[in-house]
């Protein structure tokens, strides 16, 4: 690499001069190093895709699943060695390009990489799997007949850049149901994925043509119908309307899968209220908005504390605005845009003007600092902040008050960071469950999502994969063709 | 506290004098924004809250510049009026585009100082040297639209600067398009000059209509144009070069003759440019007005040159806020501002959700 420009992608097939080459577009007022980006026209393109049909047809599925395991599992070992090189790169290119802080950056990739390890990856397989041969070969049925599942020949990735590394996720999901990709990266963090994708042919040279990272300007319908059409399924990580452009886009025989807008949110009921243990709640809270500054879609953007714990809800909503105050000491909050910054001070400004017309309602803080605790004594929904550690506060009295709080939200939740009892948690989980929450995990974990959770509710390696059925009609027929007499 | 009696004429007198001067100071301007601060502060609750939660009052306040803004979301939340409302003959309120229902309520007690800020500005930055002109207006009157600052505005035009002639050219069933024609037509042949006032999104159904009928005017020398609003929130949005473009060439008017009106419900004053050959154009109050450009979390004036939100001291503004705090983006210029859109808040970036697109998303 040369030091000063950073070249997007991974181009299997082109040679750097035969691509023309942009400056990054976009908001990426952070950057200090130059980045750019390859403009594939849509003939480039199309060589590509089917360059990666044919290689990952004859490199990758070829290969067992353990086998890329070992392939995959080298290459995170790498990224966790804090002197590998492109370790180094990652740590010097993603401050710059995201805004976030170096400190969390290396923090962040460090225990993400964790939940890429080969045991964690053969978890990961058999959590889709019961039995990860069946992406290996056909295997026998417990009910006659055989089943093999076949990742597609081509799927087309189109990644979101809010939180880095992102695409890890769906780069290591195709490689495990051993399906070609093409991925195209977000202005927003164009780095990991470019970096990830040489380091593994770096490890493995047969993967050399397996797959493609790319970059084009959202929207550009000509490429994209192109590139669409090639592929056997499209997955796509964006907002709604970003989302409903691309599927208008996909013709009938492709699949989509589109993981859009979410909300998460933190649940501490009164158990976990004591007059110790709710300090401890409220610094695993304090991690949760802090990591990554509230940008992934697990981010908490509202705490529901429960009322009767020796700890009271405005209690705990004090304590939350000194951890967040004593992390912004080690986790610095990323330079705020001038728009970021103008919708935070508009949200504190609405919630002060409810505190003059005698709402119970706290804004914790000056508007100088790099974090907001907003409290509320009365039962306010659940709606999306600025981001950025603005945390809204509310004391609710019971589960069911909470769940109608949250209800209205349904087809958006996602994670709900939880510190409950053990009686409390499951029959709570039913009633999150039942409103469409789909996942609940400790407080201070919402960031990380064990390997092999289930995305939005779904199937991570099932819905990249097409079964084949050989039915026992098949094999009995067969039986009566043999060269030998039955 | 209760306003004591004839407090606010004396108020107000004050600020008519102003308004008429043609030469005022620095300190003078500061004296009265001051002035009016501490009106405000003693006879508006809410107001006063607000303040003290800025922690500032008229015994800290010395400067025009630290009286504190009020969000013009406060028009909303909360009720800006020393005068107890009930007195107050005349409110104008937002149309609501970015909270739903929830509309900002900027209360009058009487229309004097507002009508005298609006004609003196008027004359000096549209009508210039002209004291009447044939008016057509593509904007609702006051009977249909009693509590919208711009229906007023434009009344205020007609009453006092347009001839007898002038009409208004829309109902409630739409722009009243063969009358318009027919009135610029008429314009055109006579030689008489004519001036067309209305919203900005107005105009580009006009463009529409008349684009339908292969229509173009050459209106008579002295004629001119007033938009305002924009085309926030509008079902079709057009570059803002486009639309001057537009204007030009289907009245048949230099781009210099397209002057555009900055004004908002919050305020009793409004901005002008002269003009726009170029676009972003440079906007100007008068006198008794003045602007600056905040950083958005600080409330601290950004550097000259720097993108930063509008704040605005309205010295006619006497019975709400005389400093409001807007949600427009621009910079500064030597005599003005450029104005650069509004403060959107961010695009949720992939997948987390953001509260403005939140509220895009809910009001489509």
């Amino acid at each position: 690499m040369n030091d000063s420009v950073f070249k997007v992608g991974y181009l299997p097939g082109l040679a750097a001069q035969d691509v023309s080459w942009i400056p990054l577009p976009g908001p990426n007022s952070h950057s200090t190093i130059k980045v750019e980006v390859p403009q594939l026209s849509a003939a480039q393109m199309l060589a590509i895709a089917d360059q990666v049909k044919r290689s990952s047809s004859l490199h990758l599925k070829t290969m067992t699943v353990s086998e890329i395991i070992r392939v995959i599992d080298k290459a995170v070992a790498r990224l966790l060695d804090l002197n590998d090189h492109h370790r180094q790169k990652l740590e010097a290119l993603l401050p710059s390009v995201t805004g976030f802080d170096s400190e969390m950056i290396r923090l962040g990739l460090t225990n993400y990489l964790l939940s890429f390890r080969a045991p964690q990856l053969h978890r990961f397989v058999t959590e889709d799997f019961a039995n990860p041969k069946l992406i290996d070969e056909f295997q026998p049925r417990a009910k006659n007949g055989w089943s093999k599942a076949i990742g597609a020949d081509l799927g087309i990735h189109i990644w979101a850049g809010n939180v880095p590394a992102l695409p890890l996720w769906s780069m290591v999901c195709a490689l495990l149901v051993k399906s070609g990709f093409i991925g195209k990266v977000s202005s927003g963090e164009p780095v990991f994925a470019s970096v990830f994708a040489a380091l593994l042919v770096e490890i493995e040279p047969r993967w050399r043509d397996c797959f493609a990272v790319v970059w084009w300007k959202g929207g550009n319908s000509e490429l994209e119908a192109a590139t669409f059409e090639r592929a056997e399924l499209v997955l796509a990580y964006g907002g709604n309307a970003a989302l409903a452009q691309i599927r208008s886009r996909i013709p009938p025989h492709t699949r989509f899968l589109g993981y859009g807008h979410k909300i998460s949110f933190g649940i501490v009921t009164a158990s976990a209220l004591g007059t110790r243990k709710g300090k401890a709640c409220s610094e695993l809270a304090a991690l949760d908005i802090a990591r990554w500054d509230q940008q992934g879609c697990y981010s908490p953007q509202v705490f529901y504390v429960q009322t009767g714990g020796a700890v009271t809800p405005r209690i705990f909503a004090e304590q939350l605005f000194t951890e967040l105050a004593s992390l912004e000491h080690t986790l610095h909050r990323r330079a705020l845009s001038f728009e970021e910054a103008a919708s935070l001070a508009t949200y504190r400004q609405a919630h002060e003007f409810e505190m003059l017309n005698g709402s119970k309602r706290v804004v914790f803080g000056e508007k100088h600092d790099a974090w907001c605790v907003v409290y509320s004594d009365e039962a306010l929904p659940l709606l999306p902040g600025p981001l950025n550690r603005c945390i809204l506060v509310v004391a609710v009295d019971s589960i069911d008050e909470l769940i109608a709080l949250i209800k209205p939200q349904s087809r958006y939740l996602q994670t709900a960071g939880v510190a409950a009892s053990p009686e409390e948690l499951l029959p709570l989980a039913e009633c999150l469950g039942a409103v469409g929450v789909t996942r609940i995990c400790a407080l201070g974990a919402m960031t990380s999502p064990q390997a092999g959770w289930h995305h939005d509710g779904r199937f991570s390696l099932l819905d990249l994969v097409r079964m084949v059925d050989v039915e026992y009609s098949a094999e009995s027929l067969a039986e009566s063709f043999t060269r030998y007499e039955l | 506290m209760a306003i004591a009696d004839g407090d606010t004429e004396r108020l107000t007198a004050e600020i008519l004098a102003f308004i008429e001067k043609s030469m005022t100071s620095d300190e003078e301007f500061n004296n009265l924004a001051l002035r009016i601060f501490a009106h405000q502060f003693a006879y508006n609750p809410a107001f006063q809250r607000f303040c003290q939660m800025r922690a500032k009052t008229p015994r800290t306040v010395k400067r025009w510049q630290d009286i504190p803004a009020v969000p013009i979301n406060g028009f909303k939340d909360l009720t800006l009026s020393c005068v107890p409302v009930a007195d107050c003959t005349r409110v104008f309120m937002t149309s609501g585009t970015t909270r739903g229902d929830i509309k900002g309520r900027h209360f009058h007690p009487n229309l004097t100082v507002y009508d005298a800020s609006m004609k003196k500005h008027f004359q000096a930055c549209f009508m210039k040297s002209q004291k009447s002109v044939r008016m057509g207006i593509i904007f609702p009157n006051e009977t249909m639209m009693p509590n919208s600052s711009l229906a007023h505005y434009l009344a205020l035009a007609v009453k006092n600067f347009g001839t007898t002639q002038s009409a208004y050219y829309l109902d409630d069933t739409g722009i009243k398009i063969d009358s318009l024609i027919a009135a610029l037509q008429e314009a055109q042949d006579s030689g008489q000059a004519f001036a067309l006032l209305g919203a900005s999104y107005s105009f580009v159904h006009l463009f529409d209509e008349l684009e339908k009928r292969q229509l173009k005017f050459k209106l008579p020398l002295g004629s001119r144009i007033l938009d305002t609003g924009g085309f926030k929130g509008q079902s079709r949005e057009i570059e803002m070069n486009d639309f001057y473009e537009q204007l030009a060439q289907t009245f048949g008017l230099a781009r210099s003759q397209c002057i555009n009106m900055y004004g908002m419900t919050e305020l009793s004053t409004q901005f002008y440019d002269a003009g726009n050959e170029e676009v972003p154009s440079v906007k100007r109050g008068p006198h008794w007005m003045r602007s600056r450009l905040v950083d958005p979390v600080s409330g601290e004036e950004v550097a000259f040159g720097d993108r930063g939100i509008l704040a605005h001291t309205d010295l006619a503004n006497f019975n709400s806020t005389v400093t409001i705090l807007t949600e427009d983006v621009g910079t500064a210029t030597q005599d003005g501002f450029l104005l650069l859109g509004r403060a959107q808040g961010v695009e949720a970036k992939g997948c987390s959700m953001v509260v403005d697109e939140f509220l895009r998303s809910a009001s489509a």
